[in-house]
């Protein structure tokens, strides 16, 4: 690129470059770009700053003890309580005496007391208008276990024959069903992400084909490079800055998710992070010349809203099915192309999806994409040079463009 | 050579073009007059390729007209049109690497003519900022910028004063000197000060066509008489002439029969004169008498 062919005309092969470089140039500077990307980036560094706030914090109930088989027993209702709810922690405080300990209870120091029972034989929650069933539950039946292994001891019975055969194990079915939430989020994330995204880039390159013939310097750009130049110069442009800010988001949630100790939700989501950048780039390629179309169909940045109406509804409908539709719908219409990107990921991100139907999904895509860069040149050629009122879209595709000669 | 061939473009039921045939030699001038609507702007879009012809054809160098010579031309549209929000130097050069510039050459290069005229302080500011007439010389910068192998220039110089006119004819002149040159303009007398060659079109066709001289010399010859102080009435009885007009002692009128020099010793024979002088015809006569 660098010889110093200052003489002659150009070839007009690989201008297309010179092209993408403007548009490219001219977006990271602009406001609008800087603004939505550094807002996007902002939004999901927040989502995962939140999900550790919320996902993390530990509900941790204190009790109030005056012996020391109490504070051993709140110990153990600590680990109970926690394999029923990954949060839960109970801790022991120990007071001087009972009345010590009633105190803490109603200045509200901690939110039970496991004191021995004034009968004299065994213990009881005190509370002060109720005990919390976590802490019912798992301190029962520490102080169960406890004195039962005690007193086992003390009359010499073999506890764990007395036992055997009564312990109740647990299998699970379903162990990703503890991460629905994550998964829920990431899979409403990726279908967010790819609607904006989408119709942001989209709306630039068809706002940049429209600007060009508005100021008329498309007239200027048309005799001096082949016009099919143009259009891929403008598609490779949009999708590098849109595929860059792609990967810029899916770096940011991975380093995110690292940075908060997130680890294990990376493990769950972060095959999805990366077929979500695979689909992206394939729908978002066969997008842009429906969008460069569009952009040539108007003749003035107020005819934009119209022509580009039917490219908003099919970035709309997909993402009205991700969020409404039931399983098997979704199935079915996460392998078209464009719903695909916005529908495969977050499938992926609530469970398993089947290899074969990714590799349909790709296919049918790339099948799309390859379509729909034919038919938006054809079109994008047919009218790029037209001015006046909105074309038609039936207009556009009939009429014969004033080609080179 | 740029040569059009019978180029005709109809619009609907109007031919805005009809049958157009003419050259663009290399190293002359050639104006591209006519009214609004005569089919000036339709003609030059067709020879840039950015419109196609309903019939004809434009060769270059004798050969059928290809992308690639076009994409040699320099371009000046009707319509202005370049980057309202981009910078000067940046918008040049990038015309200028989309006619295969490296980038370096591109920006020398457009600082180069920003620096002819004068706007080299102005080279990062943007197109929108510039006034109407600054906006012109960086447009014609844009057609210049490539070192073109022609020019299509459509009223280049409509807006500007005639200072800018002359700065930018110097810069036609330097840069485009042993290129063809089409310009179309409705500023008559300017383009008869610039132009070597002449096309008149009206109504979508061509009435008149050739050097500006060649179309002087078929047009009738006109000569003006002024006398020392006396009637200048008798001329009208004189034989081999046709008085035009009379007003006092000047008379304009056309040979009709006789040679000048005849004409000269007649009138000095009849008493003293102060001046027989030919009369050039202004183009715009020219122009009247082809398109009426």
């Amino acid at each position: 690129m660098s010889t110093p062919s200052t003489t002659g005309p150009a070839t007009g092969r690989g201008m297309w470059r010179v092209v993408a470089e403007r548009e490219v140039s001219t977006q990271v500077r602009s406001k609008a770009f800087l603004i939505q990307s550094g807002l996007l980036l902002v939004g999901l560094i927040g989502m995962v700053v939140l999900y550790t706030f919320l996902g993390d914090r530990q509900q941790t109930s204190t009790v109030g003890v005056v012996d020391e088989i109490a504070a051993t027993a709140v110990d153990e209702a600590s680990t109970i309580a926690r394999s029923t709810d990954d949060n839960a922690v109970l801790e022991a405080m120990t007071y001087d005496d009972v009345a010590a300990a009633e105190d803490a209870v109603l200045a509200g120091d901690v939110d039970a007391a496991l004191l021995p029972a004034a009968s004299g034989e065994g213990y009881e929650l005190v509370g002060e208008d109720g005990v919390s069933p976590t802490i019912t539950q798992s301190v029962t039946a520490a102080v169960s276990q406890l004195v039962t292994t005690a007193n086992a001891a003390e009359q010499d019975v073999d506890l764990a024959a007395l036992v055997r055969g009564a312990e109740v194990g647990q299998r699970l079915l379903d162990p990703d069903a503890e991460d629905a939430g994550l998964r829920q989020a990431a899979s409403f994330i990726f279908v967010l992400l790819f609607y904006v995204t989408a119709l942001t880039f989209g709306l630039t390159i068809a706002g940049s084909v429209t600007q060009e013939k508005e100021s008329r310097v498309v007239e200027i750009l048309a005799a001096s490079v082949p016009i099919r130049a143009l259009l891929w110069g403008k598609i490779a442009g949009a999708s590098v800055l849109a595929i860059g800010q792609t990967v810029v988001l899916a770096l940011a949630g991975v380093i995110g998710l690292v940075a908060t100790g997130n680890l294990d939700a990376l493990g769950v989501i972060g095959p999805a992070i990366g077929w979500y950048v695979v689909f992206f780039v394939l729908g978002f390629v066969a997008l842009a010349s429906l969008w460069s179309v569009a952009g040539a169909l108007a003749s003035r940045q107020q005819d934009l809203g119209g022509a580009t109406a039917p490219l908003q509804i099919i970035l709309f409908a997909p993402y009205l099915i991700a969020v409404t539709a039931g399983e098997g719908v979704r199935t079915v219409v996460s392998m078209l192309p464009v719903v695909s990107t916005m529908l495969m990921p977050a499938r992926l991100a609530e469970g398993d999806v089947p290899a074969w139907q990714l590799v349909v999904a790709i296919l049918v895509t790339l099948v799309a994409a390859a379509l729909f860069v034919r038919l938006g040149a054809r079109v994008y050629e047919n009218n790029l040079l037209r001015t006046g009122n909105r074309i038609s879209f039936r207009e556009a595709w009939a009429r014969r463009a004033p080609a080179d000669a | 050579m740029l040569e059009a061939i019978s180029l005709t473009r109809v619009f609907g039921s109007l031919t805005a073009v009809d049958d157009v045939s003419f050259h663009v030699r290399p190293g002359r001038m050639t104006g591209f007059v006519g009214a609004n609507g005569a089919g000036k702007t339709t003609t030059m879009r067709m020879l840039m390729g950015v419109l196609a012809p309903t019939s004809g054809s434009v060769t270059w160098n004798g050969s059928p007209i290809g992308a690639e010579d076009r994409r040699g031309f320099g371009y000046m549209p009707e319509e202005r049109g370049l980057y309202p929000r981009m910078k000067l130097a940046e918008q040049l050069s990038y015309f200028a690497r989309l006619h295969g510039f490296s980038r370096r050459d591109a920006l020398s290069r457009a600082d180069e003519l920003l620096g002819f005229f004068g706007l080299e302080e102005r080279r990062d500011d943007l197109l929108d900022n510039l006034s109407l007439g600054n906006q012109q010389r960086v447009q014609i910068a844009a057609a210049l910028i490539h070192r073109p192998t022609a020019l299509v220039l459509d009223e280049p110089f409509s807006g500007l004063d005639p200072l800018a006119v002359d700065a930018m004819v110097e810069l036609l002149q330097r840069e485009a000197a042993d290129v063809p040159v089409l310009f179309s303009s409705h500023q008559l007398e300017l383009v008869e000060r610039l132009c070597d060659d002449l096309v008149i079109l009206s109504g979508g066709r061509v009435v008149a066509a050739g050097s500006v001289d060649e179309l002087r010399s078929e047009s009738v010859e006109r000569y003006r008489v002024v006398l020392d102080g006396q009637d200048a009435a008798w001329l009208r009885d004189l034989r081999g002439v046709r008085v035009d007009d009379v007003d006092g002692s000047t008379a304009l009128l056309t040979l009709d029969g006789i040679e000048a020099a005849d004409l000269t010793r007649t009138v000095v024979e009849r008493g003293p004169v102060l001046e027989v002088a030919r009369v050039r015809q202004p183009l715009s006569e020219i122009f009247r008498e082809v398109t009426r």
